[in-house]
């Protein structure tokens, strides 16, 4: 059903002729191909459906208009901003996609350290203002070309610098919320007119509703503006850098250090994080090149850091035995930075962080220390500005064995899990062969400790479709060895209650039979209750799941 | 290639929409972050490098029509080749660049052209020259006076090659008139084309004509054979770029220099001396097709290979071009010599300096969105508290002129030659 004249007309009268469209071309470009990005229930090999119309607010107001035009005309809606995955995208063919690339303020408050931000302030320029006053701000995994606003208030958001600085759960404060139905409500301190220094009050609060753990991601109508916590940043205003692309390097003063630290065994690597954990030296703590994969990480880390080098290289590389002494070496590593706030603090850190490898034989990659790439480590993980890389060896990825919990859990059956994908590569040849383990993520996904959060990176070609099929297939497999172990839902299929294979919202009775299956049902279908006070016309997708009362 | 053949990338690009900003690594800040002027000017996804990838996938399956919006977007994009640098920092098997050109050369084969581009690619056609309204017989005016070889007559061992610019604008002809005659007066065996001298077509190219492209630059390929010349300079960063990549991918083999590069030899080499303190802040503009699309032209020919199951590569290796070995010393080279110059740089420079807005025909086709372009890149530049934008293109330099800043304010604008000039 294509929107009505009228129904368009009411629309651009909000934003004007210049800032909607309903080409076809245009919409086109506004579907999500759920083989790229599906963010962790697919991949499949669908579009997201075609919006009616594209509208692209400017304030707050409008986006206010806008949503209780869609409640007028029953029409749903999605807001995004970078459009990085589904979750971004509508879910139903009778929609309208709001793009909210127009509203990008942002405003740091030195004094209290807070970035008041709209949903276009991506973390890269949130950032880099933030540093010219001394403060930084926890970057999601997903990296520094995402919305602040959405990764805080719509998503997950946990990242490497969580271990210090928490994950957005904890950083959100004042938010200033479009409601489904169209009401503009201010959370927190905003909401009794005294500042955005607070997400509970004085005023209301509603984080658990607008964000959850997970996020709504978008599900419960439009934040068009709120505030995070900052962070001390003890560098320089701008990270200088040095060398040619894509090889850029960092040059910062001798309190930032870098170290990729090995272990011996799974439970040493554990003990380790543990102890990290509770030692609060780590600034930034993640697994990072191993997304790559066991086997090739390496032999990649010297072409990311080579300006002619290119994944043709691989093969020569693979070859080369010292690099795969650093792959030995590597097997079971993460990265870490430390910031040290004086000369006294960083020496203190370093003590620490020697004495934790000391106590668990652990020990400090001897690659990793070459001067060129402690400084592309350090510029990588700090500015979080290279993540496209997760696609970079076939153009597409999904992940599987994504866990958020604690580290002896997640490490326990590791070697199982890395065999299995192993196992899988080699036989289907279906995503790239790159030695099983290519788990990846944050050392901690809460501010402090507590337990982390990662993936396997499964690397397929988009292009060739039976790969979209042979890694889906790979991870439901995933899955049903995760049931196995008692270690619950994969990452994975984190999304899979949330939209179709087909890229559409479930409806109610879908999700209803879904929900009801849970182990405490009670809770969606109290959900239910919160979703009608919120958003009684139902127009803001799937993502906020309820379960219809009466059916429980 | 055609746009079919481009399938695999518009598939295998990731929706990551990195291509709407500088590398992340170089922001310094929220205001000069960004690179496109095509998205950013007109906002809609579509006219980032992905939403170029999907509507060329859509257009492929017949699922929309060339409208008069799709193709607005297709003919917005500038070329400046800013996304190929950003998409390249983590990608190394996408060509975003040429895939914005082919999907233009598809809608000209299809007649989806703009009125504007047919009279430009009319004057090329009879005038020899891309600047509608100027005539093949006033080709030569800014040359008046200068005693030079005549390439037609004589032989010479370097050709210096203007361009339509710097040939028929009467602001810019002082440029062209003094670079050849710093050349003359250090000795260098230098001429011109004379009545043979044309347009280099380089912007034909960026607007998707390509067959127009290629006749011209054939015919000059033959001239330049023919004149026995060993090297090719010219002032015009557009120029360099066509005769550089474009032509040697037609099987010219003749050294190109932009002039910048050949003063910077001639300073080197001692043959070039300033006498003259010229006290002056400046900042640089790296023009696109001299910085990020003036890197040398590699020949390749090859096949996608995978490896490890499913990684994608070229056999052999495949030139990358993400714009690191373009020109950008040498004119900062130039600078750092002349007595009293002081330069101060932007935020955005080098491979990943912002666009003049003139690019891919767009300061003919759409002056309004071009004009925008160059005021933004002029807020940069009197953010640095210059006096004076230098840069090294006669098209980057006719749209700062014309431009202001967002508070209304120009600057001054000079080419890199004119203050070389006052240094002698």
């Amino acid at each position: 059903m294509a929107l009505a004249n009228e129904i368009y007309q009411a629309f651009e009268d909000v934003v004007g002729k210049r800032n909607i469209s309903q080409d076809k071309g245009v919409l086109e470009s506004y579907r999500c191909i759920m083989s790229q990005s599906s963010a962790h229930y697919g991949p499949f090999d669908v579009k997201t459906p075609l919006p009616q119309a594209v509208i692209l607010p400017g304030t707050t107001e409008e986006v206010q208009k806008i949503v209780r035009l869609c409640n007028k005309y029953k029409i749903q809606f999605k807001a995004s901003t970078t459009f990085w995955a589904a979750m971004g995208y509508i879910g139903s063919d009778y929609a309208v996609q709001l793009d909210m690339r127009r509203m990008k303020h942002l405003e740091i408050d030195e004094k209290n350290m807070i970035a008041v931000v709209e949903p276009y302030a991506i973390g890269a320029v949130v950032q880099a203002e933030a540093m010219k006053v001394g403060l930084n701000l926890n970057l999601p995994g997903v990296g520094c070309s995402s919305s602040v606003l959405a990764s805080t208030a719509g998503w997950v958001g946990f990242g490497p610098t969580s271990i210090s600085m928490g994950c957005a759960s904890e950083n959100m404060l004042g938010a200033e919320w479009v409601l489904p139905n169209g009401e503009i409500l201010r959370t927190g301190s905003l909401g009794a007119g005294s500042g955005w220094f607070n997400g509970e009050g004085p005023g209301p609060s509603t984080r658990a509703i607008l964000r959850g753990f997970q996020g709504t991601t978008g599900a419960m109508g439009v934040c068009t503006r709120i505030a995070v916590r900052l962070h001390p940043w003890p560098g320089p205003t701008f990270i200088p850098t040095r060398g040619q692309a894509p090889a850029y390097r960092a040059d910062l003063p001798d309190n930032f250090k870098t170290y990729t630290l090995c272990w011996p065994s799974w439970e040493a690597w554990a003990k380790g994080a543990t102890l990290l954990h509770e030692s609060e030296v780590i600034y930034l703590g993640h697994r990072q090149f191993n997304m790559f994969g066991r086997d090739i990480k390496a032999a990649m880390i010297r072409i990311l850091n080579d300006p002619d080098g290119q994944l043709a290289d691989l093969n020569t590389l693979l070859q080369d035995e010292e690099l795969k002494q650093a792959n030995e070496d590597m097997q079971r590593d993460m990265q870490v930075v430390l910031a040290g706030m004086t000369r006294r603090d960083i020496e203190y850190k370093e003590k620490v962080l020697d004495r934790v490898l000391e106590l668990t034989g652990g020990w400090k990659s001897a690659m990793m220390q070459e001067k060129d790439l402690v400084d592309y480590v350090l510029l990588y993980l700090l500015r979080l500005g290279h993540k496209n890389l997760n696609y970079t060896l076939c153009g597409a990825y999904e992940g599987n064995y994504g866990l958020s919990s604690n580290v002896y859990v997640s490490t326990s059956v590791m070697e199982e899990a890395s065999a299995l994908k192993d196992k899988w590569a080699k036989e289907t040849k279906a995503f790239a062969d790159t030695g099983g383990d290519s788990d990846m993520g944050s050392l901690c996904i809460q501010g402090g400790g507590g337990p982390m959060g990662w993936e396997f990176f499964i690397n397929f070609d988009a292009y060739d479709k039976s790969t979209i099929k042979g890694t889906r297939e790979f991870i439901d497999e995933t899955q049903r060895w995760m049931f196995k172990k008692g270690l619950g839902v994969d990452m994975g299929r984190w999304n899979a209650d949330v939209r179709r294979p087909d890229g559409f919202n479930f409806t109610q009775d879908e999700q209803d039979a879904m929900l009801l299956k849970w182990p405490q049902p009670v809770i969606p279908a109290y959900h239910w209750k919160v979703r009608e006070a919120f958003n009684p016309n139902h127009l803001g997708g799937s993502y906020y799941r309820t379960l219809t009362p009466s059916k429980v | 290639m055609t746009l079919k053949d481009f399938r695999p990338m518009m598939e295998r690009c990731s929706t990551c929409l990195n291509c709407r900003w500088i590398p992340f690594d170089k922001v310094k800040s929220q205001r000069f972050g960004e690179n496109c002027p095509s998205i950013v000017y007109h906002n809609f996804m579509t006219y980032s490098a992905r939403g170029r990838f999907q509507l060329a996938q859509t257009l492929l399956d017949g699922n929309a029509d060339y409208s008069e919006a799709v193709t607005e977007v297709i003919h917005t994009c500038t070329t400046c080749g800013s996304c190929d640098v950003t998409c390249k920092i983590c990608r190394y098997n996408l060509e975003p660049l040429e895939h914005n050109i082919e999907l233009k050369a598809s809608a000209v084969e299809k007649g989806k052209i703009l009125p504007r581009q047919a009279e430009i690619i009319e004057s090329l056609e009879t005038e020899l020259t891309m600047l509608p309204g100027r005539a093949k017989a006033g080709r030569q005016d800014w040359a008046k006076g200068i005693q030079v070889k005549d390439l037609g007559r004589e032989q010479a061992e370097v050709a210096f090659f203007p361009g339509c610019k710097y040939s028929y604008e009467e602001g810019l002809q002082k440029v062209a008139r003094a670079a050849l005659q710093l050349l003359l007066d250090v000795g260098v065996d230098v001429g011109v084309l004379g009545r043979r001298d044309t347009c280099c077509a380089g912007r034909a190219l960026q607007m998707g004509f390509r067959d127009e492209f290629t006749e011209r630059a054939e015919s000059n390929i033959a001239e330049f054979k023919k004149a026995g010349v060993k090297v090719i300079v010219t002032p015009c960063s557009d120029c360099y770029h066509a005769l550089k990549r474009q032509y040697a991918r037609l099987g010219m083999d003749i050294e190109v220099l932009h002039t910048v590069e050949y003063i910077d030899r001639l300073i080197t080499e001692g043959r070039i001396k300033f006498t003259k303190t010229v006290p002056m802040t400046v900042t640089y503009h790296d023009p696109c097709h001299l910085g990020r699309l003036g890197e040398p032209y590699v020949p390749w020919a090859g096949e996608e290979k995978k490896i490890l199951n499913q990684v994608h590569t070229w056999e052999p290796k495949r030139p990358r071009n993400n714009g690191i070995y373009g020109i950008y010393d040498a004119p900062r080279r130039v600078l750092a010599s002349i007595p009293g110059v002081t330069l101060v740089e932007m935020e955005r420079i080098r491979e990943y300096a912002w666009c003049c807005g003139a690019g891919g025909g767009c300061s003919e086709t759409y002056p309004e969105y071009s004009a925008w372009t160059a005021g933004e890149r002029i807020t940069e530049a009197n953010s640095t508290g210059a006096a004076a934008l230098v840069t090294a293109c006669p098209w980057c330099e006719s749209n700062f002129a014309k431009a202001v800043d967002e508070n209304g304010q120009g600057i001054q604008v000079l080419d890199i030659i004119e203050l070389v000039q006052k240094a002698l």
